[in-house]
């Protein structure tokens, strides 16, 4: 009778020969921005597209954001479009002085597919379960970029 | 155990440090003719197109910090870009792209340690040179 | 000898394979309801932000022609759809996309990698939800 390891690691293999033909999408997703137009007249107007009302601009910004996914589960980290890059976004416009950053352009660089973090689960359980110990990670990046405007009316 | 040591001393450090890395440029500008304009996106104004431009400036990191050949985007756009729309005689460039290597803050100081290792740096920006039709 | 004649007969298969790929993808643009509208740009519309999204495909491509997991555009655009409606959207602006592409002569090499090589497509854009007349407006983002 096949050793239940030695079956786990053959049913791996075949998954691990499938899966890239039949292919794997890895989604990410950020929270709304600024609507269009924006009538409450708060807060930094955030958008990828252009400024509603004439403007002028103040300047440049790019963030990267790093973090590592741990053992496929658990994210660590700035490598989230939300929270600090949404966040830093709208200082960086509050400390030049701007209303708004606007064009804003964004790119997850090496975002995981729901097969990766299982097989980077997998292996790390089966890491810990031979004694060595290895958790495995992954580094993850997000570049943002952006215009910073003030509105002239 | 003693495997776990070393990551979660790396994960430490590097959570210490921080993982956001922000670069800006400060080009104020608008399109009243008195400067030459960027834009990162299109203009509502009528424009003539001249060309695109792309540059890339290359050079390297030392201590992890100092960049003495100036590889961000401050640098990029204000000493690249636009002495070049000046050259074609364009009024300012639109759909401006940019891009910068930015190093982690644990990486910058590392290399402030290990200063014999110099970091590669580069900045590229492109864009669309405009002449505004007044 | 052989050498400068395999490096020859390589100059050559370069040549008359040229060196560009192109690849277009057929997206939905009417702002008919029936399918999530896609645009590169800005829409003129009133609209309410719902987030930002990224799909990513991964596969591999069997001697630069054969991609059986998806992973041009067309593949890319398609996966994006049914995710607008997900999230309530009625479209997808400011749209950017990259697909991994190869040349003829880097198909033909690929024959040395077993005939597999990678392949990978990302889109990336801003859901919007068009705003119906008479809705009321909602409060700042951030």
């Amino acid at each position: 009778m096949m050793e239940p390891r030695s079956l786990t690691t053959r049913l791996l293999l075949l998954v691990a020969a499938v899966v890239p033909l039949i292919g794997c999408s890895a989604v990410v997703r950020g929270q709304r921005l600024s609507d269009r137009p924006d009538d409450t007249g708060r807060g930094v107007y955030l958008s990828t597209g252009g400024s509603p009302k004439p403007y002028r601009t103040l300047g440049f910004v790019q963030v990267t954001g790093e973090g590592r996914t741990v053992a496929g589960m658990v994210d660590v980290g700035d490598a989230g479009l939300d929270g600090v890059i949404r966040g830093t976004l709208a200082q960086e416009a509050s400390k030049l002085g701007g209303d708004g950053v606007i064009h804003i352009e964004f790119l997850d660089e090496n975002p995981q597919t729901d097969y990766e973090r299982l097989q980077q689960a997998a292996q790390t359980v089966n890491s810990l379960a031979s004694g060595q110990g290895q958790v495995e990670q992954r580094r993850r990046t997000v570049v943002v970029t952006g215009e910073i405007i003030k509105f002239t009316q | 155990m003693r495997n776990l040591l070393v990551p979660v001393v790396v994960l430490a450090l590097w959570a210490g440090t921080g993982c956001t890395t922000i670069n800006v440029a400060q080009i104020p500008s608008d399109r009243s003719g008195k400067e030459i304009f960027l834009s990162a996106g299109d203009i509502p104004e009528p424009y003539e197109t001249l060309g695109v431009v792309q540059a890339t400036r290359s050079g390297v990191r030392l201590f992890g910090f100092l960049d003495p050949v100036g590889t961000d985007i401050q640098a990029g756009l204000r000493d690249v870009l636009i002495p070049q729309i000046r050259d074609m005689g364009g009024d300012g460039a639109i759909n401006v792209r940019f891009h910068q290597i930015q190093y982690a803050p644990l990486t910058q100081v590392v290399m402030a340690v290990f200063f014999v290792f110099p970091l590669p740096s580069s900045v590229t920006v492109s864009g669309e040179v405009v002449k505004l039709r007044r | 000898m052989s050498r400068d004649l395999v490096v020859a007969a390589a100059g050559l298969a370069a040549l008359l394979t040229g060196c560009t790929a192109v690849n277009t993808a057929y997206v939905p643009t009417a702002r008919d309801g029936r399918d999530p509208f896609i645009t590169s740009g800005n829409i003129q519309e009133p609209y309410q932000s719902l987030g930002l999204l990224q799909v990513t495909r991964k596969g591999v491509i069997i001697f630069g022609a054969i991609d059986p997991a998806g992973t041009d555009l067309n593949a890319g655009f398609q996966e994006m759809l049914p995710r607008i409606r997900q999230m309530g959207g009625d479209g997808l602006i400011n749209v950017r996309w990259n697909q991994t592409q190869y040349t003829a002569l880097a198909r033909v090499f690929s024959i040395f990698l077993l005939g597999m090589l990678p392949g990978e497509v990302t889109i990336t854009g801003e859901v919007v939800r068009l705003r119906r007349p008479g809705e009321p407006a909602r409060g700042p983002s951030l």
